[in-house]
Protein backbone atom coordinates (compact mmCIF):
# COMPACT_ATOMS: atom_id res chain seq x y z
CA UNK A 1 0.00 0.00 0.00
CA UNK A 2 1.64 3.17 -1.10
CA UNK A 3 0.16 6.52 -2.32
CA UNK A 4 4.12 7.62 -3.05
CA UNK A 5 6.86 6.03 -4.86
CA UNK A 6 8.80 7.17 -1.42
CA UNK A 7 6.31 6.54 0.98
CA UNK A 8 5.63 3.06 3.14
CA UNK A 9 1.85 3.21 3.99
CA UNK A 10 0.95 0.59 6.92
CA UNK A 11 -1.78 -0.13 9.46
CA UNK A 12 -1.85 -0.90 13.08
CA UNK A 13 -4.03 -0.73 15.86
CA UNK A 14 -6.41 0.78 13.14
CA UNK A 15 -4.34 4.15 12.02
CA UNK A 16 -2.31 4.28 9.22
CA UNK A 17 1.31 4.25 9.94
CA UNK A 18 3.75 6.29 7.00
CA UNK A 19 7.16 5.77 6.69
CA UNK A 20 9.85 7.11 4.50
CA UNK A 21 12.43 4.24 5.33
CA UNK A 22 12.00 0.79 6.24
CA UNK A 23 12.62 -0.51 9.42
CA UNK A 24 16.35 -1.46 10.57
CA UNK A 25 17.81 -4.60 11.09
CA UNK A 26 17.59 -6.44 14.27
CA UNK A 27 14.70 -3.98 15.59
CA UNK A 28 12.78 -5.94 17.73
CA UNK A 29 8.82 -6.02 19.04
CA UNK A 30 8.97 -5.59 21.87
CA UNK A 31 10.30 -3.41 23.17
CA UNK A 32 9.89 -1.58 19.74
CA UNK A 33 5.75 -1.36 18.93
CA UNK A 34 5.91 -1.82 14.95
CA UNK A 35 8.12 -3.02 11.83
CA UNK A 36 7.55 -1.38 8.67
CA UNK A 37 8.88 -3.57 5.71
CA UNK A 38 9.93 -2.78 2.73
CA UNK A 39 6.28 -3.24 1.40
CA UNK A 40 5.45 -0.72 3.87
CA UNK A 41 3.51 -3.15 5.45
CA UNK A 42 3.07 -2.65 9.50
CA UNK A 43 3.87 -5.58 11.85
CA UNK A 44 2.67 -5.48 15.16
CA UNK A 45 1.34 -7.98 17.88
CA UNK A 46 -2.19 -8.20 18.46
CA UNK A 47 -4.47 -9.14 21.73
CA UNK A 48 -4.75 -12.77 21.37
CA UNK A 49 -2.73 -15.11 23.57
CA UNK A 50 -1.89 -19.01 23.32
CA UNK A 51 -1.33 -21.33 26.29
CA UNK A 52 2.87 -20.67 25.59
CA UNK A 53 2.92 -16.83 26.40
CA UNK A 54 3.09 -15.85 22.77
CA UNK A 55 1.00 -13.34 21.31
CA UNK A 56 -0.76 -13.14 17.85
CA UNK A 57 0.86 -11.50 14.67
CA UNK A 58 -0.67 -8.90 12.61
CA UNK A 59 0.60 -7.66 9.73
CA UNK A 60 -1.12 -4.14 8.20
CA UNK A 61 -4.05 -4.95 11.20
CA UNK A 62 -4.56 -8.69 9.81
CA UNK A 63 -3.98 -11.48 11.62
CA UNK A 64 -1.45 -13.98 9.92
CA UNK A 65 -2.43 -16.70 11.96
CA UNK A 66 0.41 -17.27 13.98
CA UNK A 67 1.64 -16.47 17.55
CA UNK A 68 5.37 -15.49 18.66
CA UNK A 69 7.07 -14.34 21.56
CA UNK A 70 9.08 -11.68 19.64
CA UNK A 71 9.41 -10.33 15.78
CA UNK A 72 12.37 -9.32 14.33
CA UNK A 73 13.59 -6.94 11.27
CA UNK A 74 16.76 -9.01 9.61
CA UNK A 75 18.32 -8.50 6.48
CA UNK A 76 15.13 -7.16 4.41
CA UNK A 77 13.24 -9.72 6.48
CA UNK A 78 10.67 -10.30 8.94
CA UNK A 79 11.16 -13.42 11.53
CA UNK A 80 8.97 -14.51 13.98
CA UNK A 81 10.22 -16.47 17.20
CA UNK A 82 8.15 -18.58 19.53
CA UNK A 83 8.28 -22.50 20.56
CA UNK A 84 8.75 -23.13 16.60
CA UNK A 85 11.72 -21.36 16.50
CA UNK A 86 12.98 -18.90 14.35
CA UNK A 87 10.52 -18.56 10.76
CA UNK A 88 10.63 -16.19 8.37
CA UNK A 89 8.35 -14.83 6.23
CA UNK A 90 7.88 -16.14 2.97
CA UNK A 91 9.20 -14.24 -0.86
CA UNK A 92 5.50 -14.72 -1.65
CA UNK A 93 4.19 -13.00 1.25
CA UNK A 94 2.07 -15.54 2.18
CA UNK A 95 3.64 -17.80 4.67
CA UNK A 96 5.94 -18.10 7.86
CA UNK A 97 8.97 -20.70 6.74
CA UNK B 1 -16.34 -6.19 35.15
CA UNK B 2 -14.11 -8.88 35.09
CA UNK B 3 -13.14 -8.74 31.75
CA UNK B 4 -9.91 -6.95 29.26
CA UNK B 5 -10.57 -3.64 28.20
CA UNK B 6 -8.03 -0.87 26.01
CA UNK B 7 -8.13 2.55 26.43
CA UNK B 8 -6.34 3.51 22.89
CA UNK B 9 -6.01 6.77 20.78
CA UNK B 10 -4.62 7.30 17.60
CA UNK B 11 -3.86 10.85 15.43
CA UNK B 12 -3.58 12.54 18.18
CA UNK B 13 -2.02 16.07 18.69
CA UNK B 14 -0.26 16.48 21.99
CA UNK B 15 0.49 20.14 23.63
CA UNK B 16 4.27 21.58 23.26
CA UNK B 17 4.85 19.99 27.16
CA UNK B 18 5.41 17.48 29.23
CA UNK B 19 1.82 15.28 28.99
CA UNK B 20 -0.28 12.28 30.18
CA UNK B 21 -0.99 10.35 27.32
CA UNK B 22 -3.24 7.67 29.03
CA UNK B 23 -4.57 8.09 32.55
CA UNK B 24 -6.56 5.80 34.61
CA UNK B 25 -7.68 5.82 38.47
CA UNK B 26 -9.23 3.08 40.12
CA UNK B 27 -12.62 2.87 41.27
CA UNK B 28 -13.53 3.17 44.94
CA UNK B 29 -13.57 0.29 47.06
CA UNK B 30 -14.68 -2.18 47.32
CA UNK B 31 -14.46 -3.16 43.96
CA UNK B 32 -12.14 -4.82 41.33
CA UNK B 33 -8.30 -4.25 41.00
CA UNK B 34 -7.51 -3.31 37.91
CA UNK B 35 -3.85 -5.39 36.46
CA UNK B 36 -2.75 -3.15 33.60
CA UNK B 37 -0.94 -6.05 31.00
CA UNK B 38 0.11 -3.56 28.25
CA UNK B 39 1.27 -0.22 27.16
CA UNK B 40 1.86 1.18 23.86
CA UNK B 41 3.15 4.41 22.20
CA UNK B 42 3.93 5.39 18.67
CA UNK B 43 3.82 8.11 16.65
CA UNK B 44 2.12 7.77 12.84
CA UNK B 45 3.79 10.56 10.97
CA UNK B 46 6.89 10.49 8.25
CA UNK B 47 9.11 12.23 10.80
CA UNK B 48 12.27 12.13 11.54
CA UNK B 49 13.91 9.21 14.04
CA UNK B 50 14.61 11.00 17.24
CA UNK B 51 14.78 9.16 20.18
CA UNK B 52 12.13 9.79 23.46
CA UNK B 53 11.66 9.59 27.25
CA UNK B 54 8.82 7.77 28.10
CA UNK B 55 7.12 6.69 31.83
CA UNK B 56 4.83 4.77 33.51
CA UNK B 57 3.53 6.83 37.03
CA UNK B 58 1.40 6.81 39.63
CA UNK B 59 -0.18 10.51 40.59
CA UNK B 60 -1.96 11.28 43.87
CA UNK B 61 -4.39 14.47 43.69
CA UNK B 62 -4.67 16.62 41.94
CA UNK B 63 -5.08 14.51 39.44
CA UNK B 64 -4.17 15.69 35.43
CA UNK B 65 -6.96 17.27 33.39
CA UNK B 66 -7.57 15.22 30.93
CA UNK B 67 -9.55 14.64 27.31
CA UNK B 68 -12.88 12.39 27.94
CA UNK B 69 -12.01 8.99 26.67
CA UNK B 70 -14.32 5.94 27.70
CA UNK B 71 -12.64 2.31 27.48
CA UNK B 72 -13.34 -0.15 25.17
CA UNK B 73 -13.83 -3.85 26.02
CA UNK B 74 -11.27 -6.61 24.27
CA UNK B 75 -14.33 -9.00 23.96
CA UNK B 76 -17.53 -8.15 23.27
CA UNK B 77 -19.31 -10.65 25.27
CA UNK B 78 -17.35 -8.82 28.54
CA UNK B 79 -19.14 -6.39 30.09
CA UNK B 80 -18.73 -2.59 30.04
CA UNK B 81 -15.49 -1.40 32.08
CA UNK B 82 -15.79 -0.17 35.88
CA UNK B 83 -14.17 2.47 34.60
CA UNK B 84 -15.36 5.53 32.85
CA UNK B 85 -14.65 8.48 30.91
CA UNK B 86 -13.98 12.00 32.08
CA UNK B 87 -11.97 14.67 32.43
CA UNK B 88 -11.20 15.19 35.81
CA UNK B 89 -8.78 12.40 36.53
CA UNK B 90 -10.86 11.35 39.93
CA UNK B 91 -11.29 7.99 41.19
CA UNK B 92 -13.39 5.35 38.78
CA UNK B 93 -12.17 7.51 35.71
CA UNK B 94 -9.82 7.50 32.89
CA UNK B 95 -8.74 9.95 30.14
CA UNK B 96 -6.25 10.45 27.16
CA UNK B 97 -4.08 13.36 26.15
CA UNK B 98 -4.01 15.81 29.65
CA UNK B 99 -4.09 19.27 29.42
CA UNK B 100 -3.00 20.18 32.52
CA UNK B 101 -0.50 17.84 34.60
CA UNK B 102 -2.21 19.80 37.87
CA UNK B 103 0.15 19.76 41.17
CA UNK B 104 -0.88 15.69 42.66
CA UNK B 105 2.90 14.22 43.26
CA UNK B 106 4.22 12.19 40.35
CA UNK B 107 5.82 8.32 41.06
CA UNK B 108 8.04 7.04 38.45
CA UNK B 109 7.58 3.38 38.42
CA UNK B 110 8.72 2.45 34.97
CA UNK B 111 11.06 4.50 32.62
CA UNK B 112 11.95 3.71 29.22
CA UNK B 113 13.16 5.78 25.95
CA UNK B 114 11.98 4.96 22.73
CA UNK B 115 12.69 5.50 18.45
CA UNK B 116 10.03 7.04 17.31
CA UNK B 117 9.65 5.27 13.89
CA UNK B 118 9.67 2.05 15.88
CA UNK B 119 7.67 3.24 18.42
CA UNK B 120 7.44 1.05 22.39
CA UNK B 121 5.57 -1.84 23.45
CA UNK B 122 5.85 -3.16 27.22
CA UNK B 123 4.04 -6.08 27.83
CA UNK B 124 4.03 -7.18 31.28
CA UNK B 125 4.59 -10.68 31.99
CA UNK B 126 2.51 -12.43 34.75
CA UNK B 127 5.42 -11.34 37.64
CA UNK B 128 5.16 -7.76 36.56
CA UNK B 129 1.69 -6.74 35.96
CA UNK B 130 0.90 -3.02 37.52
CA UNK B 131 -1.75 -4.02 39.95
CA UNK B 132 -3.66 -0.79 41.12
CA UNK B 133 -6.07 -1.79 43.73
CA UNK B 134 -9.98 -0.10 43.84
CA UNK B 135 -9.64 2.54 46.19
CA UNK B 136 -6.03 3.36 45.48
CA UNK B 137 -5.26 7.03 46.75
CA UNK B 138 -2.98 7.66 42.91
CA UNK B 139 -4.31 6.60 39.11
CA UNK B 140 -1.76 5.52 36.78
CA UNK B 141 -0.49 7.58 33.80
CA UNK B 142 1.25 6.56 30.59
CA UNK B 143 3.62 10.57 30.59
CA UNK B 144 5.79 11.84 27.81
CA UNK B 145 8.10 13.81 30.30
CA UNK B 146 9.45 16.19 27.97
CA UNK B 147 7.63 17.44 24.66
CA UNK B 148 8.17 15.70 21.59
CA UNK B 149 9.77 17.28 18.34
CA UNK B 150 6.66 16.14 16.25
CA UNK B 151 3.21 16.89 17.73
CA UNK B 152 1.35 15.84 15.59
CA UNK B 153 -0.08 11.93 15.27
CA UNK B 154 0.42 10.18 18.15
CA UNK B 155 -1.24 6.91 18.41
CA UNK B 156 -1.31 5.41 21.79
CA UNK B 157 -2.82 3.43 24.33
CA UNK B 158 -2.99 0.52 27.38
CA UNK B 159 -4.57 -2.27 28.22
CA UNK B 160 -5.64 -3.87 31.60
CA UNK B 161 -8.14 -6.47 33.48
CA UNK B 162 -10.60 -6.22 36.22
CA UNK B 163 -10.88 -8.81 38.50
Amino acid sequence: MSDDNHLLIGRANGHLFRREDKTESYVVIPPAHIITDSDGAAWTFGFKYNGYGEINVLRNDVDTGEFAERIEYRRGQVRIFGKAGWRTFSRSRRHFI
Amino acid sequence: MAGGYSLSAGGITIANQAVTLTWVNPIASPNLDLSFRRFWINQSNNMTAVNLRWQLNTQVTAFPTVVNQAPNKLAIADSASLITGNTTGAAGTCGINASLENAGAKTIIYADSFNTTNGALLVLTPEEIIEMAAGAASGLGMHLPVAPGTLTGWVFGCVWTED
